[in-house]
């Protein structure tokens, strides 16, 4: 009886062994053998080579050259005292030094470690000819970005740098991976899904303790596309240097058909430190530098342009017909509104339009902008591409304000006055604008109502780009447009002309100087905004210098860029 | 029939021991952990196990029935000698040795405690119980005795540490006295004061115990240290799937990710490389020979023969069902082998004996 009750139990447990064996196996099968296989491959990613970026001549902005690295692998590492006192010793490097880099870096046997980065080839000589002696050494040929223009190209091309953590989370469904390179501002971050080579890698089969013991595949890394940019490099260092030792920026457009010739900022940064993990120390001075090295400000900066909103001002006057270009205003040096006396910069008499354009009389504009009103300045500033993007194909650019009623009722809740009126028609007065899209209105205005759009690429990986090859009419009068190009072009012309100093020989040069007060105890902004013609092409072109005092110091700064640019044979 | 019965054990023993050690090959194959010789020294031991086995089967049990109690008197005596002076190994004080062969008496208990509580058992006469002197003098030599017997090699191995083969002979006990007549208020009370008693016994568990015991409830406590092992064998039974990765080539087996794979966790390997076909034949002939073994309980004619065969088959579903259970995370890890495939001398040479009885049983029954 009781053996019965021991055979039955005896049963029940059978049972339950082979209906877990048929869950585990069976049923879970196939969770358990994914577990399997995840134990056992291992990926080693195999980073793909970034295309190169080439200005329009076909002169390299952004290479690879070859570098060398140290790398120790831990699987088969046995002499590892001797290795790294021998490593030491033809590296030039503290043995302990080296030791912990080792061990902070390696993170599974059979990945090396890099325990040095882009060596001498000297040395790389020596450690090929000792390799024998150390199985586990190995000396890596790879690949490192290079800028040979270094400082002059940094605000258009960017860097490249190990991706952070913000763009990790951002692109993580865009297949990078931890150990990517990205582009990091500039062309080399707009264009990155371009420049970046497909990542290849090496899938291995690892033992319990990652040793590897077989190869399983091999994916090929492909190298990223090229890029041809529309900058000339010429242009983009005559204009690098024109602005050595100042703050600011240099934009130079083709007016023609949007072609960004040149683009600097200053002070500018070498994006050459970027990729050397060593100089870590001066990539954080850079980053807590107070003038901002890495702050594009020909697309970023935000500044009141002064003077040079003169011209959408008189644009809109005379397109809404408010005025002639005859129209003549008295200028006493100042001008009375509400018991203040709003200041002219010299008692300029009798002007009509050009005159005005040409001397820059304040006076002459606030009447102006009193009879045009502050709703009709906005509305011609929106329509000259001021206060909205200029779609730019460079990352992180600014929008910039233009005030008016509306805005200040909505955010700050106050009343718009006569007074801001006569302010946002000097160009002061809360209103701020970037670089660039003086460059674009100053095209603009000097194509007769045709506005391009500014751009960078010229090809990818040798297909023309033509998405950014389209025009478009402003609504604005072209007799208009054309008589503030006489009054623009007087500026330069006349011997009384705010720029003078840029009547150059054989080429036609207009613009509008600025001079825009900032606030506190710091010097005045210096504009020049215009546009030359030459013999090879037209540009619109801007000078802007951060607290560079008066408008003449940006003029002479353009006087430079443009002669150089005539030497060159550009223009 | 009684001729049957034999082949049947001798069969299925054969059978068990061939996928032993072809799975043994496979676990030591060309790697530098587990060395290739231990399948030839298994092999020798199957070689003069079944020899030995022949013979058992030879001699009249009840010889054994009058050494039982010098058997075990033996056996308490080495308990005592490998807690003096026995081999470490593993962390453990398990092994002594013999002329240059290392045993483990721990093993050997198996078969004395069978013996000498087949010997007890048969010799009590069944009383009616009346009163209370009766009562109590039968609580005395029916359950204390044997307890006692129990406990005094189950203690000494304990000590070793070796919690699951003292837990072992505790369930030879539980069996054997099962199958005695003994009235079923006693047994079970019996069972209510160990279980009262578990928490206590908490407190005597060595660190590590505690941590396979808390890691068999949720093995992701610690998934690199004592949860790593349940959790590659769940891995490695589990990715064999239906039809298995084919011999040599299980990864988890190959790969090292299997601790002691040639030992308790013989079977991963085989659900590994083999199956769910592989795992169930295995299964499906331990079953068909404790089945058989248990049909000689039915036939043989004398006590001592029924209450041997009982603890025989009692230790043999103990030892697969925890040990299968165990490598699939339904037991905690207590460091049980799997009878005739597990790598040990001891534990295999023990079963064979065993299997040896088992015949010699199946034979003499019709001889009174």
């Amino acid at each position: 009886m009781r053996i019965k009750i021991i055979r039955i139990i005896i049963i029940g447990l059978f049972v339950l062994i082979v209906a877990d064996l048929i869950y585990v196996q069976v049923i879970r099968g196939q969770y358990f053998y994914h577990l399997s296989a995840n134990n056992r491959i291992r990926i080693v990613p195999l980073e793909g080579w970034r295309g190169r970026i080439e200005d329009r001549h076909g002169n390299i902005l952004a290479d690879r050259r070859v570098a060398y690295d140290v790398m120790v692998a831990p699987q088969g590492l046995h002499d590892r005292q001797g290795l790294f006192r021998f490593l030491a010793k033809v590296l030039d490097i503290d043995q302990k030094k080296l030791e912990k880099k080792y061990a902070q870096k390696k993170y599974a046997l059979f990945a090396p470690v890099v325990v040095a980065e882009d060596i001498d080839r000297d040395k790389v000589i020596i450690l090929e000819e000792s390799k024998y002696l150390y199985p586990s050494l190995i000396v890596q040929e790879g690949f490192r970005r290079s800028y040979p223009l270094g400082k002059n190209s940094s605000h258009v091309l960017g860097y490249v740098g190990k991706i952070n953590r913000v763009r990790k989370k951002r692109f993580k469904e865009y297949g990078y991976s931890p150990q990517n390179i990205i582009g990091y501002s500039g062309v080399e971050e707009y264009y990155d899904a371009y420049l970046k080579g497909g990542e290849g890698g090496i899938q291995i089969e690892v033992n319990s303790r990652g040793q590897q013991v077989r190869l399983l595949s091999l994916k090929e890394p492909t190298t990223g596309q090229d890029i041809s940019l529309t900058i000339d490099s010429d242009v983009q260092q005559i204009a690098s240097e024109a602005l050595e030792g100042e703050t600011g920026a240099i934009v130079v457009m083709d007016m023609d058909n949007g072609e960004i010739l040149g683009l600097t900022s200053a002070p500018s940064y070498d994006p050459n430190i970027f990729i050397d993990a060593a100089k870590q120390k001066r990539i954080s001075i850079l980053f807590n530098n107070p003038s901002a090295p890495m702050l594009n400000r020909a697309i970023k900066g935000l500044y009141p342009p002064g003077s040079v909103f003169k011209v959408p001002v008189a644009i809109g006057a005379l397109d809404a017909g408010k005025i002639t270009p005859h129209t003549t205003y008295n200028c006493k040096g100042y001008y009375e509104l509400g018991g203040t006396k709003f200041r002219c910069a010299h008692t300029h008499g009798p002007e009509n339009l050009i005159e005005s354009l040409a001397h820059s009389c304040n006076v002459y504009y606030y009447r102006l902008g009193l009879i045009l009103g502050a709703d009709m300045i906005q509305q011609y500033a929106r329509q000259l591409g001021l206060g909205s993007l200029t779609y730019i194909d460079l990352p992180y650019e600014e929008s910039g304000v233009v005030p008016g009623r509306r805005q200040r009722s909505l955010r700050r809740r106050e009343r718009w006055y006569a007074g801001d009126t006569l302010n946002l028609s000097i160009g002061q007065g809360g209103l701020l604008v970037t670089p660039l899209q003086l460059v674009r209105m100053m095209a603009t205005v000097a194509n007769s109502g045709l506005e391009v759009q500014p751009h960078v690429i010229k090809a990818i990986g040798g297909t023309a780009v033509e998405q950014y090859d389209f025009k478009r009419n402003v609504k604005i009068k072209k007799e208009v447009l054309e008589t503030v190009q006489k009054g623009m072009r007087a500026a330069v012309t006349n011997f009384s002309g705010t720029a003078h100093v840029l009547d150059l020989e054989e080429l036609y040069v207009a613009g509008k100087t600025g001079t825009a007060q900032t606030s506190g105890e710091k010097l005045s902004h210096a504009w020049f905004v215009g546009y030359a013609k030459g013999e090879e092409r037209n540009i619109a072109f801007c000078v802007f210098l951060e607290h560079g005092d008066s408008s003449h110091n940006a003029c002479l700064v353009a006087r430079q860029l443009l002669l150089g640019m005539q030497a060159k044979e550009i223009l | 029939m009684k001729r049957d019965l034999a082949k049947k054990i001798w069969t299925y023993t054969v059978m068990i021991v061939v996928i032993g050690l072809v799975a043994l090959y496979s676990a030591s194959y060309e790697n530098a952990r587990v060395p290739q010789n231990i399948f030839y020294d298994q092999l020798f031991c199957a070689l003069v196990g079944f020899v030995i086995m022949y013979f058992l089967g030879k001699v009249d049990y009840r010889k054994f029935y009058d050494g039982a109690y010098i058997f075990y008197a033996v056996n308490i005596l080495l308990l005592v000698f490998v807690l003096v002076g026995g081999r470490h190994a593993l962390g453990a004080r398990r092994w002594i040795e013999i002329g240059g062969i290392s045993f483990q008496p721990s093993e050997l208990t198996k078969l004395s405690l069978i013996l000498i509580l087949g010997a007890y058992f048969s010799d009590r006469r069944p009383k009616l119980p009346y009163g209370f002197f009766s009562r109590t003098q039968m609580i005395f030599w029916d359950l204390l005795i044997p307890l006692t017997i129990t406990v005094v090699p189950m203690f000494l191995i304990f000590k070793q540490p070796d919690l699951g083969t003292a837990l072992l002979l505790f369930g030879i006990f539980l069996v054997m006295l099962f199958a005695t007549a003994l009235e079923y208020r006693y047994i079970f009370g019996l069972l209510g004061v160990c279980l009262a008693a578990v928490p206590f016994a908490w407190n005597i568990l060595k660190p590590y115990q505690k941590d396979r015991l808390l890691v068999f409830l949720n093995p992701n406590i610690d998934p690199l240290g004592a949860g790593y092992t349940i959790i590659q064998s769940k891995i490695a039974i589990g990715s064999g799937q239906i039809f298995g990765k084919g011999w040599l080539s299980g990864t988890q087996n190959q790969l090292n990710f299997l601790p002691e794979r040639h030992t308790d966790f013989i079977f991963s390997v085989i659900g590994e490389e083999w199956g769910v076909i592989g795992a169930l034949c295995l299964v499906t002939l331990y079953f068909l020979l404790i089945y058989a073994s248990l049909n000689i309980a039915n036939q043989v004619k004398d006590k001592f023969g029924v209450f041997v065969t009982v603890g025989i088959v009692a230790i043999l579903t103990l030892q697969v069902v925890i040990n299968v259970g165990m490598v699939m995370g339904l037991f905690p890890i207590v460091g049980l082998t799997l009878p005739f495939v597990s790598y040990g001398r001891s534990s295999f040479l023990i079963f064979i004996i065993m299997m040896g009885f088992l015949l010699n049983l199946s034979k003499r029954r019709t001889i009174f």
